[in-house]
């Protein structure tokens, strides 16, 4: 049995930031951009930053070019209000929408690989949701790199970061937030790798940690999104926003769910039953195959449910197909190449010559830690946390609301990314008290560890994990409803007290994988309750979030849900409103900004 | 090394295939290497990862490996099936069955860097010498003043485009001939050889400063493994080739080779 632990290492630094996706990485350029000195801690729990989840993007980043002479920042800002089902913030939207442009270029002169058209110039595609003159038609907004684009900013934002000399802490476990006097003040992170606590004393944190798309069975999310951002902000009772507001994305490989990107529909792809028929302008009559994600998986699945699904015999799954077959050569060669190789590899199927089996698959947290505009978190009463922020995934200030938008997660990375960096880099100069932490820092951390590692009974971690991502699968998926929430809670209850009698095999603190997983497990079931239980209480269809015994968006739940745990336990609610700040405006368009009826 | 007792699942049924994996472990706490079967009924369209997830369900939850996409997108998860590199997350186990024609696999680590505990390695020290061969622009070519980014025509990535589809899995460096510990490896140097081909980048002199060294592009014996064994079959030896002849067509420093 492991004795008392104690800190290997007690380090300072100005900010530390824990993620080192997209968002995290672009806030650290940005502060070391213009203050080179300035001394940062970057933590990561893979292996090493090219690793992250980011990578993984494929279709394309949104984002107005100026020279365009049809499309507008306010036609996207509308389609992101809409989409969002009317519950993004519009401050947020404003302000992210009309930074974008810069963005791409800041990623274009650090060395990004954008597709060019034959002019030389940035090529475009259209996506999902994405229109001119508010919903006319499609837009070409997407700028992107091959099918790859995710790949394409990671790559450069961590060139970047080691181009700037940064010294990455990976394979590091944030545990615990270190507070004084209601102020963050630092951090208690595990080494992964050598089995050593340290303790970090920083003027600012930044939570940059990803999403949580491991609390479903399948999910185009990575190992690693175990929601552990949201874990440590909920385990010090502080609240994550809209957790119910979690996207399927319609175009899953049937199977293990690995992401076929909305790509392939803005490329011309078509979906189609089993008798062939293009389905989806009984849904969506206008956008058809282009409505926005929540609308397309609906569709997926209810296809499905009326039995005009097709079963896949190897995973004796049922799915739709997916039709690129009339595409030509080169967009299957070179603007879809990765996607192309993933049917290839992963279901033996030639998408030029033959149909691509798809199914809705969990795909992106909406939800998230609250923040202001600039990325400051906030607690239950949405006051700031001094030195505390967050950004990208696991964040929420509101950019999506209730249903993201295709390409305006990695936009959201980057400008987000940048704006915590400036505000970061504001509060930096400001003299700041002296803030310690707290004397009493390491013991949570030390006793929860102590206890994963003395536990005994008969559970184990993978079987534990199995059947709550199951259990989030089947009922906390596309479609909700109060019977199937309140058997998923019970279930989640039952694996809470389960999860206490797991025994570890590996007793060691070094690189023990099953121990990481222990954590990440205890992320994940906090986070599946949150998520549950604000499902169970959001009685109405909003966005992704759909409820069949409350079929309709209802005025009466225009508001963010703010969840808290409270120390009993127990999820408590609170409501942060909408900002309706271009409605208010009175400017040109604002009433086009109000709650209005979301048909594609 | 000693080998310890054979755990095996006890499923059976449609679809399922029973195979045999063999596991080089490695216990740092005791610094002890040892070999570990199990035997395992899994479904023929599983992928390897899944087979380690089942064998962590089933058999042996303190079996460690690694990976994070698992879906060939960020290479955590390479590993020696056979003694080939492959990604962990792509070898379907029909398609290794086929492969090897056996249903008996060994599995090790990537012998790259030092491993950490069983099939994991120390991808931090990996990498360092990808860092090495800095993977970015050192000295971006200034812009037109009619322009907001560089005009880059398709033509001119054409050359180096399957180049920045690598993922650093490091599966060209275990292939590789020459040691690592000599050659700063095959996708280290496609990193920088992808900023020479870059028409945006200018500091040429520096960036040839390492690929000519002694640990450089003349350790690299030209057997073309790492093109063979390239999960995203990248042609890195092209690249390679192209770097010891001094052309970087398209590029400021084309006439520098």
């Amino acid at each position: 049995m492991p004795g008392k632990f104690s800190f290997h290492d007690h380090i300072s630094c100005d900010v530390l930031v824990v993620g080192a996706g997209g968002a995290g990485l672009r806030c650290v350029t940005e502060i070391l951009e213009h203050r080179p000195d300035t001394n940062i801690l970057v933590v990561t729990k893979v292996s090493h930053p090219q690793k992250s989840h980011t990578g993984t993007a494929q279709g394309g980043l949104a984002a107005v070019d100026p020279d365009d002479p049809i499309d507008s920042p306010i036609y996207h800002m509308f389609d992101t209000w809409k989409g969002s089902d009317c519950t993004a913030d519009q401050n947020v939207v404003q302000r992210i929408v009309e930074s974008a442009w810069d963005e791409i270029l800041w990623l274009e002169r650090r060395g990004m690989f954008y597709t060019r058209n034959e002019e030389g110039k940035l090529a475009k595609r259209t996506f999902g949701g994405h229109s001119i003159r508010f919903g006319e038609a499609s837009a070409f907004r997407a700028v992107f790199e091959s099918d790859r684009t995710g790949k394409g900013i990671l790559d450069t934002m961590w060139g970047e970061a080691v181009k700037k000399g940064v010294k990455f802490y990976n394979q590091h476990l944030l545990t615990e937030l270190l507070f004084n006097h209601g102020a963050c003040v630092g951090a208690v992170l595990f080494d992964h790798k050598k089995g050593r606590f340290i303790s970090v004393a920083a003027k600012m944190c930044v939570l940059s940690t990803g999403g949580s798309g491991q609390v479903f069975r399948v999910t185009t999310n990575c190992r690693h999104n175990t929601g552990d951002g949201l874990g440590v902000i909920l385990q010090h009772g502080l609240p994550v926003m809209d957790p119910e507001a979690v996207q399927f994305h319609p175009t899953g490989v049937v199977g293990p769910g690995i992401l076929a990107s909305e790509a392939l529909r803005g490329e011309g792809g078509i979906l189609r039953n089993k008798n062939l028929e293009p389905y989806m302008e009984k849904y969506a009559p206008k956008m058809k195959d282009l409505a926005p994600r929540d609308v397309v998986s609906r569709a997926n699945e209810l296809e499905i449910r009326e039995g005009r699904g097709v079963l896949n015999p190897d995973h004796n799954i049922e799915h739709v197909w997916i039709d690129l077959r009339h595409l030509s050569d080169y967009v299957h060669d070179v603007k879809l190449k990765e996607i192309s190789t993933f049917f290839k590899k992963f279901v033996n199927i030639d998408p030029k010559t033959q149909l691509a089996p798809v199914r809705p698959s969990n795909h992106y947290h909406m939800g998230g830690i609250p923040t202001t505009l600039h990325g400051e978190v906030q607690d239950i009463n949405l006051n700031v946390i001094p030195g505390l922020y967050a950004i990208g995934e696991c964040a929420c200030a509101s950019f999506h609301g209730f249903n993201r938008l295709a390409t305006n997660s990695i936009l959201e990375l980057i400008t987000m990314g940048k704006i915590v960096g400036q505000t970061v880099l504001t509060n930096l100069k400001q003299t700041l008290p002296s803030n310690e932490p707290a004397s009493e820092k390491g013991e949570y951390t030390f006793d929860k560890f102590s206890r994963y590692l003395n536990a005994q009974g008969k559970h184990n971690v993978d079987r534990i994990k199995s059947d709550l991502r199951s259990t989030m699968s089947d009922k906390v998926g596309v479609f909700r409803d109060e019977k199937g929430l309140t058997s998923a809670l019970d279930t989640i209850h039952e694996l809470q007290e389960a999860a206490q009698n797991i025994r570890l095999e590996c007793k060691s603190l070094t690189m023990n994988q099953e121990l990481a997983q222990r954590w990440e497990l205890d992320n994940l079931l906090t986070v599946s309750l949150v998520i549950a239980q604000s499902a169970l209480e959001r009685r109405e269809s909003r966005g992704a979030h759909t409820r069949e015994d409350y079929p309709e968006r209802e005025d009466a739940f225009n508001y963010h849900t703010l969840a808290q745990i409270s120390p009993e336990g127990n999820v408590v609610f609170s409501q942060r409103p909408i900002n309706m700040d271009i409605f208010e405006s009175g400017a040109d368009y604002a009433d086009k900004f109000g709650y209005i009826s979301r048909k594609y | 090394m000693m080998v310890c007792k054979i755990l095996k699942t006890r499923r059976s049924g449609m679809g399922l295939v029973d195979i045999t994996l063999n596991i080089r472990r490695y216990d740092p706490d005791q610094d002890r290497t040892w070999w570990q079967k199990y035997q395992v009924s899994v479904g023929e369209i599983m992928r390897f990862v899944d087979v380690l997830r089942t064998i962590n369900t089933e058999l042996d939850s303190s079996l460690a490996w690694n990976s994070s996409c698992e879906h060939g997108q960020c290479g955590t998860c390479a590993i020696l099936v056979n003694k080939s590199p492959v990604l962990a997350c792509e070898l379907l186990v029909e398609r290794a069955i086929n492969r090897f024609n056996t249903t008996n696999f060994t599995l090790e680590p990537l012998s790259i860097a030092p491993v950490l505990r069983d099939l994991v390695v120390d991808l931090e020290q990996a990498y360092s010498r990808v860092h090495e061969a800095q993977p970015y622009i050192i000295q971006p070519a200034p812009l037109r003043e009619d322009e907001t980014y560089s005009t880059l025509f398709p033509r001119n990535q054409e050359a180096f485009l399957e180049a920045t589809r690598c993922i650093n899995c490091f599966c060209c460096a275990q292939a590789c001939l020459s040691s690592h510990h000599s050659f700063i490896g095959p996708n280290a140097s496609m990193a920088s050889i992808v900023r020479l081909m870059d028409p945006r980048e200018t500091a040429c002199e520096e960036r040839l400063k390492l690929l000519y060294s002694d640990r450089g592009l003349y350790r690299c014996h030209t057997s073309r493994a790492c093109s063979f064994v390239c999960p995203k079959e990248i042609d890195v030896a092209h690249f390679l080739a192209l770097a010891k002849q001094g052309q970087f067509a398209h590029s400021h420093c084309s006439d520098k080779g």
